[in-house]
């Protein structure tokens, strides 16, 4: 696996009117070239400020990025100059936002967001002299690869007029016009039914199959991530806890937050729902100390509190931060 | 749950519609059934299918256009402001939100107190006591909350809150309209718990409305699935999973996302869902799944089926199983 992107030891802080937020501390990942990867995690753990991080659109102050490093192919990106970093956006990595009304802009309508990605992405990309006809064709068929009925007609509506599945799948396709390699996925199917959901899902990963795109989802729904992904990666208060291919942590999970939460799913096999995690996510301003899921952790032991776990290895691509898995 | 007790809800031939500017919305269309004493009914839709209609016309915020809707035998198919007051005590609801549906001006003591004052089931003296059992029986320590404003909680204990204020009055019927779909899944495995005990103690009937199946696999002794404002299908929870009728069941539980392969063997074999649901202000003619039928027939577009009993309580209303008595 050659990897594409590579996050190392990242924190990222906010400064509040109390102190300062401790989100981040310390997140590792590597998302391989081609490959689908997920990231799990409850609401507030830091998933979506991760994403943003590697896309540098964190608001900064009150954000800042207080230590470690994304490398994209090797290179920096938090040492990168904002036009560089526009030129990636532009041509090489994208996003799919969580609420698609809010990620598309009321007062152009659709066919007018999409024709502006795909004359600056192809642009970036060294195609400059593309006519306006070219463009048009070019929006209605990465359209209709979504799936999107009547692609034509959508084009001239504005974003209001259309459903909820129809505007993410005009996300989708904006960003997947301007993705050359890696396409982040922020909670894509979160506010859609489960029919509506299937489809996109099925779609979405057709067409990162198809262009051979590396795609990181995010979300906090376990089987959602379970259909889509080959390695996976579970977040608890900016930390990475644990991560395996996706077939092994769902046979196998070692971490005991991972344990808990997947207890919790209703399953449909009808075997009743376990009891949940006892207390609630940390506060940030003053995160516990040591193992920041020590204080809800049903097999805490005093080295717990004291110092960080590292990732331990336990198997063939599986780590787990826990002290119980070190050797 | 004794299977000869009482039906303390009926709803018969209800029909509720809204006059808009683009036309008359049939939200909830010519739809019947009836809750037991002490069981869980399930009600399961998409968005726009008409669920939250349902338990508003039950609780009294709507007026039914249509048909009748009757409590431990006396008609209750009036709004809210010309109900018996004994009957307003003996309904409540927990809404989705419990974020907008706690006012964020007042105490948790205040916000509990209201519809003890209102119902003067306690004295004066006594509201306070009340108020500190309520807040025991939703596991929040009383001394820890009664001061707190709604603000200052989670989400989770926002909703408990939700529970408390619907138990205040000793009801003996709690509609719950989405009361977990905003939270995390451990949150909402705490939630579930609490109101399963508390079904079990108080013996209270749940009307429990989700778009979630596998929860409802867990939870709820008979499911009933709505689709543009009509059932589509109704099954004790058992039977409903194990021989779905229903093309657009089977379509909404093949799309349910799992997190095990024990799940995957209980789905039906996969029907790709597509289409989306239309508008519920021009139904299509006929049957109103047809556009997205996998099954779909001749007769689908023309009329619409009625309801058949294909076996003891398990009802479907499909060409497919029209005029098949007992399978």
């Amino acid at each position: 696996m050659i990897p594409l992107l590579e996050i190392r030891d990242l924190h990222v802080r906010f400064k509040i009117f109390e102190g300062e937020l401790k989100v981040l501390n310390g997140v590792d990942m590597v998302i391989g070239e081609g490959e689908k990867v997920g990231l799990v995690g409850e609401t507030g753990c830091g998933k979506t400020t991760t994403m943003k991080s590697v896309l540098h659109v964190l608001p900064i102050p009150p954000a800042k990025i207080s230590g470690g490093e994304i490398l994209y192919r090797g290179k920096d990106i938090l040492k990168m100059k904002p036009g560089e970093i526009r030129r990636l956006r532009k041509g090489e990595m994208s996003a799919i936002f969580q609420d698609p009304l809010a990620a598309l802009n009321p007062v152009f309508t659709v066919g007018h967001q999409l024709r502006d990605v795909i004359k600056y992405s192809l642009i970036t990309q060294g195609r400059e002299n593309l006519s306006k006809e070219e463009i048009s064709a070019q929006s209605i068929t990465v359209l209709k690869e979504t799936g999107m009925p009547d692609s034509e007609r959508i084009l001239s509506n504005y974003p209001i007029q259309l459903s909820g599945g129809m505007r993410q799948r005009v996300c989708i396709s904006e960003a997947l016009s301007a993705a050359a390699k890696l396409l982040m996925a922020d909670e894509p199917t979160t506010n859609l039914d489960v029919t509506i959901q299937a489809q996109i899902l099925r779609q979405l990963n057709e067409l990162v199959e198809k262009r051979r795109i590396s795609i990181l989802l995010i979300s906090h729904s376990l089987g959602v991530v379970r259909k889509v992904t080959e390695r996976v990666y579970i977040m608890y208060a900016g930390n990475v806890v644990e991560t395996a291919r996706t077939k092994d942590l769902f046979a196998d999970p070692l971490h005991p937050y991972t344990k808990a939460l997947l207890k919790s799913v209703p399953k449909l096999t009808g075997e009743g729902i376990s009891q949940g995690i006892r207390g609630r996510i940390p506060n940030y301003l003053n995160p516990p100390s040591g193992c920041r899921f020590h204080p809800r952790c049903d097999h805490a032991m005093p080295m717990c509190e004291g110092e960080r776990p590292a990732a331990f290895i336990v198997g063939d691509n599986h780590t787990v931060a826990c002290f119980l898995y070190k050797r | 749950m004794n299977p000869l007790s009482e039906e303390i809800l009926t709803v018969e031939n209800l029909k509720k519609f809204f006059v808009t500017k683009q036309g008359t919305v049939r939200a909830v269309d010519n739809i019947s059934f009836s809750i037991k004493e002490g069981e869980t009914c399930g009600l399961v839709g998409e968005s726009g299918s008409g669920k939250t209609t349902v338990a508003h016309t039950i609780v009294g915020i709507y007026e039914p256009t249509e048909g009748r809707v009757s409590f431990k035998g006396q008609s209750i198919s009036k709004v809210f402001s010309q109900r018996p007051k004994n009957l307003k005590k003996d309904i409540r609801i927990v809404f989705q939100d419990p974020g907008s549906s706690l006012n964020p001006r007042r105490s948790i003591k205040q916000i509990l107190e209201v519809p003890i004052t209102v119902h003067r089931t306690y004295s004066n003296k006594d509201r306070l006591g009340r108020v500190m059992e309520l807040l025991t029986m939703v596991e929040l320590p009383p001394e820890e909350y009664l001061y707190k404003s709604p603000q200052a909680i989670g989400g989770g204990e926002k909703q408990m809150v939700a529970i408390a204020r619907a138990l205040a009055t000793n009801p003996s019927f709690v509609v719950l309209d989405e009361p977990t779909s905003a939270l995390d899944v451990s949150v909402q495995a705490k939630i579930i718990n609490l109101l399963m005990h508390l079904q079990k103690n108080l013996n209270l009937t749940y009307l429990f409305i989700t778009h979630d199946l596998s929860l409802m696999r867990n939870i709820a002794s008979r499911v009933a699935i709505m689709y543009l404002g009509k059932i589509c299908e109704v099954a004790s929870t058992v039977d409903f999973f194990q021989n779905p009728f229903h093309p657009y069941t089977k379509m909404l539980l093949s799309s349910i996302p799992t997190v095990s392969d024990d799940e995957e063997d209980l789905k039906p074999q996969e029907v790709i869902s597509r289409g989306e649901i239309p508008s519920p202000v021009n139904v299509p003619p006929g049957c109103s799944f047809h556009l997205r039928c996998p099954e779909k027939m001749e007769i689908c577009s023309q009329v619409d089926p009625t309801m058949v009993n294909i076996r003891e309580g398990h009802v479907v209303r499909c060409h497919l199983w029209q005029g098949t008595g007992n399978v």
